[in-house]
């Protein structure tokens, strides 16, 4: 696995035929460090082709044109450029349509721009090998295959659902994590809570890593969810 | 009057009339002919026996009885003559020898001139016979008698059949403007509905026919859609209401936030804006996710599922959130109960119902969940020892946006419970609500099918 960063493209393609948010997405992106064009999808797919996009960002219907269609299309022809699918579409029925048409991942509208930022962060960073069998972040170490977490020589004692919570963490170390994402990556649950029952099971996961105390491993990230304090 | 005739009663009435007048017409033409037919078997057998008998008699002889024949027995014998061999009349009444066969046997002839009188003629029955000396006896009777019997037929059925076809149509008119009446009705208070007198309902008589039977399902399909009607429009004042006063706050935090001096309250206000923003946005979603449930086509996704594994997996999930409240949370599972289901959807039911018992569920309090069976049906039941329900505003707890007024200090949109019913009621489960004393308890229960 070799990372080449000087061939790899930077720009976040997106397209969105309502103006006003496609201006705040570009914006918001921006203001992180992001390259961001607008596109149709005619010029999202070809950008595709040519490898000219880091990744897409889709609204699921642009000028009434479903842009699955064209998704699916890019698959077939073997592209892998990862797909944000954006929709007002809610139900999980169309969510399950937009992963099978090849999106990486689905975002119901009205959504925070915290959480767009997340997942964009997410699919930018998705670990390439998922074959990997040790995930290490500072001195704490997961063992996929023996199911083991060691922070330093200490070993931590994780129940099942805590060790996918931190594994998913250990996945993206540095990056924001949203509630959402974890419900729907930890626990499979595609609906929203009002509750704050995500927190409490953070909180008890820090309980039992942070054996050394303060900072934490995990952070508070404020008004977005979280984040894996990567240079611990 | 078309219109009239387009009632299925009046066709009914006049169908009926005419089977009537067919079915009486064949029974009158068949006691008709069958006495018709007895009367002129009878009138041939005397023929052919009086000619038989008069065989052998001298023609003197027959002069005389022929006489006396035509003379004073009128009603059996008609016609008498007797023609010489070369089929010239001798004596009689008769000027030639009718056109049938010399065999004894009697035949119908069809127009016969009547003695004694100019031109008119009338059908007949004679018998030929010959005689030992070559002449040929000829006797025979008319069937004027048969005519008139005819005619008397047809005189009393046309007598007895008016007044039945009239007492016919006047039943069936009877029906049919009674028919229409109610047919108006129907008409005018549909009309009324339609223009917008949606308390109006189809008038039902105490008949158990079909139109009120009819009657009876557009009513009920009437008392739904206004159900539904007074539903989207509450829906619509509570999306107003809770959207409004989430985007009136806003503004009113930005306003403040702009005219404030330092950008720390600037600051401050954009944060308090950003919250009641996350707010509206939570209740958009909520809605959005209501209405999918609720008018969406039915889920793809059912299949066999577990609910005792999903309530597992729920309680899992939910226990830290009620550990770290204080409150202490049991789970009652029998083996597994399976049903019919989206899973997803179902998790989504269950995890709004134990939310809700956490949220309102004090410190020290008690969350309780089982799975059951009870008399074969699947029931998943969530009881917690909070502040309850008033019994005033139980009904009202499923009406979407509904909070109890102690309820409005606890965050959320409002839509939990209508939305696990919504889910409910697409898997054919019912959502109750019962009192624990002091708490709620709330069961989703399958329905008997």
């Amino acid at each position: 696995l070799t990372d080449k960063p000087a061939t790899r493209p930077q720009t976040i393609v997106l397209v969105e035929d309502e103006t006003d948010l496609a201006t705040e997405i570009k914006a918001e992106l921006e203001t992180r460090g992001h390259l961001v064009r607008t596109a149709s999808v005619a010029e999202a797919a070809d950008a595709a082709r040519v490898g000219d996009a880091a990744m897409m960002i889709m609204d699921r219907i642009v000028f009434g044109q479903d842009s699955l269609v064209t998704l699916e299309a890019l698959r077939k022809e073997g592209i892998k450029v990862p797909v944000l699918v954006i929709s007002a579409l809610a139900s999980v029925d169309e969510k399950v349509k937009g992963l099978t048409a090849g999106g990486d991942d689905y975002l119901t509208k009205p959504f925070a721009m915290v959480e767009l930022v997340a997942r964009v962060d997410a699919l930018l960073r998705r670990l390439d090998d998922v074959r990997t069998t040790k995930l290490r972040v500072g001195d704490l170490e997961m063992d996929l295959i023996e199911k083991t977490v060691y922070r330093g020589d200490t070993r931590i004692d994780l129940l099942p659902r805590e060790f996918r919570l931190m594994e998913y963490f250990l996945r993206h170390p540095g990056r924001v994590i949203t509630r959402a994402m974890l419900l729907e990556e930890v626990w499979q649950y595609h609906f929203s809570l009002e509750t704050n029952v995500v927190d409490v099971h953070i909180s008890n996961l820090r309980k039992k890593i942070d054996t050394k105390g303060p900072p934490s491993l995990i952070l508070n990230i404020r008004g977005a969810g979280f984040m894996l304090n990567a240079n611990a | 009057m078309l219109e009239f005739f387009r009632f299925s009663a009046v066709r009914v009435a006049l169908a009926f009339v005419l089977v009537t007048t067919v079915a009486t017409t064949a029974v009158f033409g068949l006691v008709y002919l069958e006495i018709r037919e007895a009367n002129e078997a009878r009138n041939r057998l005397i023929l052919e026996a009086e000619a038989a008998k008069s065989a052998d008699r001298s023609a003197d002889e027959l002069r005389t009885a022929f006489e006396v024949r035509l003379t004073h027995d009128l009603r059996r014998i008609d016609y008498a003559a007797l023609f010489d061999s070369n089929h010239k009349v001798m004596f009689g009444n008769i000027d030639m020898l009718p056109a049938i066969e010399i065999d004894g046997k009697s035949h119908y002839v069809t127009a016969t001139r009547v003695p004694d009188s100019d031109n008119s003629r009338e059908p007949a029955i004679f018998v030929a016979r010959a005689r030992p000396d070559g002449t040929i006896m000829v006797l025979g009777r008319s069937l004027l008698e048969s005519l008139a019997f005819r005619r008397i037929a047809q005189g009393a059925l046309a007598a007895g059949l008016a007044p039945m076809l009239l007492l016919a149509l006047g039943i069936g008119v009877f029906f049919a403007r009674r028919a229409s009446r109610r047919l108006t009705a129907i008409h005018d208070t549909i009309a009324r509905i339609v223009k917008g007198d949606t308390q109006r309902r189809l008038p039902v008589s105490s008949q158990h026919d079909t139109i009120d039977k009819i009657s009876r399902d557009v009513n009920l399909m009437l008392d739904e859609i206004v159900r539904l009607l007074v539903q989207i429009k509450g829906v619509g004042d509570n999306i107003a209401h809770d959207l409004r006063s989430p985007l009136a706050v806003v503004h009113a935090r930005l306003e403040r936030g702009l005219e404030s001096p330092n950008d720390e309250q600037l600051r401050a206000s954009v944060k308090q804006a950003l919250i009641h923003i996350d707010k509206a946005m939570l209740t958009v979603t909520a809605l959005l996710r209501l209405a999918d449930v609720e008018y969406g086509p039915r889920s793809s996704n059912f299949q066999s599922i577990d609910l005792s594994a999903i309530c597992t997996e729920l309680f899992e999930f939910y226990e830290p959130l009620a550990t770290s409240k204080l409150i202490k949370m049991t789970l009652e599972t029998q083996s597994p109960v399976q049903i019919i289901g989206d899973g997803d959807l179902m998790r989504e039911a269950v995890s709004n119902l134990i939310g809700n018992a956490i949220k309102f569920t004090p410190e020290n309090g008690t969350v309780s969940i089982s799975v059951t069976r009870e008399d074969d049906l699947p029931v998943v039941r969530v009881r917690d020892t909070g502040i309850g329900i008033e019994p005033a505003e139980r009904d009202k707890i499923f009406q979407r946006f509904y909070r109890t007024a102690s309820g409005h200090r606890v965050p959320g949109s409002g839509l939990g419970l209508s939305i696990a019913a919504a889910i409910a009621n697409l898997h054919e489960f019912d959502l109750r609500f019962g009192g624990n004393d002091p708490g709620a308890v709330f069961e989703m229960v399958g329905r008997r099918r």
